[in-house]
């Protein structure tokens, strides 16, 4: 590789270690904030220095692609490998960019091999950043999920002149992409394993297998079932037909023999994440009920160890607990008699979150809780979502969750200036309106101001590769995956009672005010009974991120004196003038200016707090 | 006796008083009674009724509870019968005259009621907007509103004006020549909006058409038609249906040319009418009246207006209607046709067309008219299939001549199917979107995704014939020969690259394009400014170049005083895809954007975009 290749993986590990860094025992809390500023002033070097070795050296290679001779176009290879390697997954945007103008190249230079190879590997780096999109609906990411599909589908299309081609390694390709196409969500789970079903046909015909003896057909198989395996869908009475149900009902069976087979030979016991689709299927079959399923799980779920880090206990802890929730979820009947022990449930998540040794793979830990987040179940009196949120967000999203917070106490700082001139100021909003006391009301707008801040990211919990662990702006691409933060948000928070409020806050803080731009399309202001928080959320948030989250992301970046000029620049069209009106004051603005700044604080101490630190205020 | 027989067929007449009790008297006597009976006034007048008129023939007429008219004598039944027609008459007339004065109360009631409301909303909306004038959104949203009840407003004394007009025989009828593509295509997109905005399925169906060069008034067809179908989606609820269908077949040779009778049909399911309303559908100022409907505004005049065109075109115009059920109107016109002219569009005959469409109707109508155009369609409903198909098709080189995507596809969008193709089969290869959206509304887009023309719907073989052989001429005999001819432009290439440089100038070159080249930016900008006013249709601008970037470069263009420094079309080619790159690309002044390694099916297509083809 070349040097500016090895300096640019390099500080992609130091960003993730700087990200992943949680404040260490014998520090006290002025230390602590010391050592995040200088972390986060690291990352904001390390960026920089990205951009510009990404400028000045990667460009200007693809500017100029056709002519690279083979060496650096074979760097370049090994570059985008190490971008998607394993177990370290670094920069799938870029893998992305590399492999597209590989791609144009083959097909420019009509190699068809390399067209094949090419289209798998966009197709594989697609699939990474879809498969971080746990729960959204189809509608919302089915262009990514297209894009990706039509790489495969292109590259498997091959299949049809395998006898053709001459190395094995192309008719690799084109099987592995055949099987990939499956990848991802459908509009319906017969559509999936259909195809998936398809492949196992094509990869256990022994003509396809002479011409290649040397492929793994017996991993591509085994791989093939787990897919299947894992087309199990909880929409039982209306997704699947007898014969889907068969096919899946095979593919479990030789999936959790296998897995049997090695645990036992392993000495250990059968992974859980092999079991539950064991059980599952014979409940889809109508052989279990769903209470007996749900016992089931009980058994499972109380058989994890608190202490099990290992791959296995953590899908326990979050996967296993969120397919449970799922099912309460979608059947609430049953939730009533399992209330007390689904709180258990919660209290043993949060505290293996808290004891989760921080040198492991928090990331793999953070995929299986962030499926729950989809389908926690609030029980009214454990665990709240709102509360579960903040702590996932605050452990595995902390640039996101110091975001959060600074935007909340700024738009308090903000409200409460506005209360004091204009008290019916929030009085569109039913449930503020009705309280008649003024500090009392006060108070309401103040922590409503505060929730909305606090809440109006939390779709990032889909997309949050984009906002931790890049050290660089984004692509176009990934910006417009950045912005189903919005209507991810919404929908996680408006399904909860002790978050739905909140939700417009999620939908509406990056849609302007005159409504001539921004997203997403779903948020109306005028229908919207919040919308002069929503507003208030959606001033605070720019102004913060202009002047510090966003700003390596989108290149927009302001001193705070700047960004307010340029928000009342934006009057009446990204901002409500009701708002910058106020702006114009400069005391005013001095005191949100001082409010982001304790913001930021206040988050550094609630993190310090949750990293179980010394507190320590004097130094 | 003999008095009566004396008086011959004269005519008498009694007024006849009833008591109380029911005895009657004669309260006054005519000459004629006095006569015909013999008897003088005062003995008539004593005398008991029934017997003083004994045998003769008597008509009697009551005039109130407690009184009768007795017209005695031979002709008096005649006359007492064309007395009571000429009553009846009156009576109709009178009641006639009472309905049209009472529709045309109503008319002014409904007028009034339906001026005062959009009145209403502008001087309302007016007062909110000026209470809140600081609230841009606020404002647009009121002004938006102004802006519906003016148009509402508009229409209505549009309608009071056409009645007028018709009815005082002050209109004429135009002939001119038109394509009932192009009517029917404007209607679509009058009334697909406003079916859209209630949720409704709007099809707009394309039967048999023998002719689609007419002559007539199209400002009037257009009104009739667009009454029809904009009366079913108002009268149709929210989520419902309406189906309008248009077809032709021969009419009668008439003198100065060929007709054809226009067969158009409009069927929804919405509220329906009574057969009472049925009745008096086509007179002026009657409208459904529903509590369902109470919100539909309208003059009363539409449906009159579009009998009386009809009628004025020689042609009929039924209806029929179940309450709750929905209404079918049925329209027959006779239209001229133009004379024969012009070249059928030169398709390439024989070769395979690849058709992605899952809506079984509009595949259908597709491949029947690329068969009977002498093409092969080949049809997939998937995406994911006809991907598969092209890339067989490219391996097997048999490419099809194009590729046609339809409305939609059962497993993505079809511009996503149009972006990956565009990549897969290289430039050249023609990519339609045959749809009923609006265009308009997604140029951007499908230009980005590569489509390179768009035929819409409600689908005619000549459109879709004409933009196939526009787009095929050329690029199916040689895939390698010049597609497009665009001798006549000049496009200015700043970029440092040799090697790019070369491969830009040979591939843009077999266009027929002029290039010249610029080494840097500040070359670009001494050429520019060098050459005359227009020189340069389009410039092709790196960025990133020794002695001046493209950034600096075009804003240096942008700030020349000259009438092409703000028109030119600059595109911006670099790697740099950050999405700051490309807001400083534009803010700079560049139009567009083009990612390196360029992709030269991208500059083909600004190409095509931008510049006049010096032939097609």
């Amino acid at each position: 590789m070349q040097p500016y290749q090895e300096e640019y993986l390099a500080n992609l590990r130091e960003v993730t270690a700087l990200s992943a860094w949680r404040g260490r025992e014998g520090l006290s809390f002025d230390a602590y904030a010391a050592r995040l500023r200088e972390n986060e002033a690291r990352v904001e070097q390390l960026a920089r220095r990205d951009m510009e070795l990404l400028r000045g050296q990667f460009f200007p290679l693809l500017d100029n692609l056709f002519a690279a001779d083979g060496a650096a176009l074979e760097d370049l290879e090994e570059f985008a490998a190490r971008l998607l390697g394993r177990p370290e997954e670094l920069d799938a945007g870029l893998f992305c960019q590399i492999r597209q103008a590989l791609l144009s190249m083959a097909r420019q230079n009509r190699d068809r091999a390399g067209a094949i190879r090419e289209l798998y590997w966009l197709g594989m780096g697609r699939h990474s950043r879809v498969s971080k999109l746990v729960g959204l609906e189809l509608p919302l990411v089915e262009k990514f999920v297209v894009q990706m599909r039509l790489c495969f589908t292109e590259a498997a299309a091959y299949l049809k002149y395998y006898d053709e081609l001459e190395d094995a390694e192309t008719r690799g390709y084109i099987l592995r992409s055949r099987a990939n196409i499956a990848l991802g969500p459908f509009k319906s789970p017969g559509e999936k394993i259909r195809l998936v079903k398809q492949t196992l046909q094509i990869l256990q015909d022994k003509g396809y297998q002479e011409k290649a003896p040397e492929l793994p057909w017996d991993r591509y198989i085994y791989m093939t079932h787990q897919h299947m395996a894992s087309s199990i869908s909880y929409r039982k009475d209306t997704a699947m037909s007898a014969e889907d149900m068969a096919n899946i009902m095979e593919s479990v069976y030789i999936v959790n023999q296998r897995q049997v087979r090695e645990a036992e030979a392993r000495g250990e016991r059968t992974p859980m994440r092999w079991i539950f689709p064991y059980h599952a299927i014979e409940y889809y079959c109508g052989m279990h009920s769903l209470e007996q399923l749900l016992a089931e799980m009980e058994k499972l779920l109380d058989a994890v160890d608190p202490m099990d880090f290992s791959a296995d206990g953590t899908y326990g802890m979050g996967s296993l607990l969120a397919f449970y929730c799922q099912y309460l979820q979608r059947y609430p009947e049953y939730l009533p008699e399992r209330v007390g022990y689904l709180e258990g449930l919660y209290r043993r998540v949060m505290a293996y979150v808290d004891a989760f040794p921080r040198e492991q793979e928090e990331q793999k830990l953070f995929w299986h809780l962030r499926q729950l987040a989809y389908t926690f179940v609030e029980t009214g009196s454990g665990l709240s979502y709102g509360d579960f949120v903040e702590k996932i967000m605050l452990r595995f999203a902390p640039e996101a969750y110091i975001h959060a917070q600074t935007v909340g106490e700024a738009a308090r700082v903000l409200c409460d200036l506005i209360m004091e001139d204009e008290p019916s100021f929030f009085d569109d909003i039913d449930f503020l309106r009705a309280v008649r006391d003024p500090e009392e009301k006060r108070r309401a707008v103040l922590e409503f101001a505060m929730g909305c801040g606090v809440f109006h990211d939390t779709g990032k919990i889909d997309v949050i590769e984009l906002f931790s662990r890049t050290s660089r702006q984004w692509f176009e691409e990934e910006y417009e995956m950045a912005r189903l933060h919005t209507a991810a948000g919404e929908v996680l928070l408006s399904q909860r009672p002790s978050t739905s409020r909140y939700a417009a806050a999620a939908l509406g803080h990056h849609a302007w005010y005159d409504g001539a731009h921004g997203y997403p399309r779903a948020y109306h202001r005028l229908a919207c009974p919040y919308r002069q928080m929503v507003d208030v959320v959606a001033l605070v948030d720019w102004l913060e991120n202009v002047t510090h989250s966003a700003r390596l992301y989108t290149g927009e970046e302001m001193a705070f004196d700047e960004a307010v000029q340029a928000a009342i620049g934006l009057e009446g069209k990204q901002f409500s003038p009701l708002l910058t009106a106020r702006l114009r004051d400069s005391r005013v603005a001095d005191r949100i200016s001082r409010a982001l700044a304790e913001g930021r604080q206040l988050a550094y101490r609630r993190m310090y707090e949750d990293a179980g630190g010394n507190m320590d205020t004097n130094g | 006796m003999e008095q009566k027989e004396r008086n011959g067929g004269g005519v008498g007449h009694l007024v006849i008083e009833r008591d109380q009790i029911g005895q009657l008297r004669v309260l006054f006597a005519d000459q004629g009674a006095c006569a015909l009976t013999g008897l003088s006034r005062e003995a008539l007048l004593a005398a008991e009724p029934g017997q003083a008129i004994q045998g003769m023939e008597t008509v009697r007429r009551e005039l109130d509870s407690g009184h009768e008219l007795w017209v005695l004598g031979a002709c008096g039944r005649r006359q007492a019968a064309e007395l009571a027609q000429a009553n009846a008459a009156l009576e109709d007339a009178l009641k006639a005259a009472e309905a049209a004065n009472q529709a045309k109360s109503q008319f002014l009631s409904n007028m009034s009621h339906d001026i005062r409301t959009p009145m209403n909303a502008i001087v309302g909306m007016t007062a909110i907007g000026l209470s809140h004038i600081d609230e841009k959104a606020r404002v647009q949203d009121c002004l938006r509103k102004i802006k519906t009840a003016s148009a509402h407003l508009m229409s209505l004394v549009n309608n009071v004006l056409d009645m007028s007009r018709i009815d005082s025989g002050r209109m004429t009828l135009n002939e001119e020549p038109f394509s009932l593509a192009d009517l029917i295509h404007d209607i679509a997109v009058i009334v697909r909006p406003q079916a859209a905005a209630k949720g409704q399925s709007l099809q707009l169906e394309i039967g048999e058409i023998c002719e689609e060069n007419l002559i007539g008034d199209t400002l009037r067809l257009r009104q009739i038609l667009v009454n029809i179908i904009g009366n079913a989606v108002k009268y149709t609820q929210p989520g419902g249906a309406v189906k309008a269908r248009f077809s032709q077949r021969p009419a009668p040779e008439r003198a100065g040319g060929d007709a054809v009778w226009l067969d158009f049909s409009c069927e929804d399911n919405g509220i329906g009418m009574s057969p009472a309303f049925l009745e008096r559908i086509f007179i002026p100022f009657e409208r459904v009246e529903s509590a369902a409907i109470s919100k539909i505004e309208g003059t009363g005049l539409g449906m009159a207006i579009v009998k009386r065109l009809v009628d004025s075109m020689g042609g009929q115009i039924r209806v029929e209607s179940e309450e709750g059920a929905g209404s079918r109107f049925y329209v027959e016109l006779p239209i001229p046709v133009q004379p024969q002219g012009g070249r059928e569009p030169a398709l390439p005959v024989g070769q395979t067309v690849l058709v992605a469409e899952s809506l079984d109707g509009r595949a259908r109508q597709i491949t029947d008219y690329l068969r009977e155009g002498g093409l092969k369609p080949v049809c997939m409903a998937a995406g994911l299939d006809a991907v598969t198909w092209l890339t067989e098709a490219q391996y097997e080189d048999r490419m099809p001549c194009a590729l046609l995507l339809g409305q939609e596809l059962t497993d993505m969008q079809v511009l996503d199917v149009a972006a990956h193709v565009r990549q897969l089969a290289g430039k050249g290869f023609p990519i339609l979107l045959v749809s009923e959206v609006d265009w308009a509304q997604i140029e951007y887009r499908a230009a980005r995704a590569g489509v390179n023309a768009f035929v819409p719907c409600p689908l005619f073989r000549s459109r879709l014939w004409e933009t196939l052989s526009q787009l095929t001429e050329g690029a199916c005999q040689d895939e390698d020969a010049q597609e497009v001819d665009f001798s006549g432009s000049r496009v200015l290439l700043a970029e440092d690259n040799e090697l790019n440089q070369e491969i830009a100038v040979e591939l843009l070159g077999m266009t027929g394009v002029q290039v010249e080249v610029a080494g840097d930016g500040g070359q670009a900008v001494r050429m520019f400014e060098a050459a005359p006013e227009g020189y340069y249709d389009l410039i092709f601008m790196d960025i990133q170049m020794p002695v001046m970037d493209g950034y600096e470069a075009t804003r240096r263009i942008r700030g020349m005083h000259r009438g092409d420094a703000g028109s030119v079309w600059i595109v911006a080619m670099t790697a740099n895809a950050f999405v700051e790159d490309i807001r400083l690309s534009r803010e700079a002044g560049m139009n567009e954007h083009v990612s390196k390694p360029v992709d030269m099916d991208r500059l083909l297509e600004i190409l095509r975009t931008r510049l006049n083809p010096a032939k097609s």
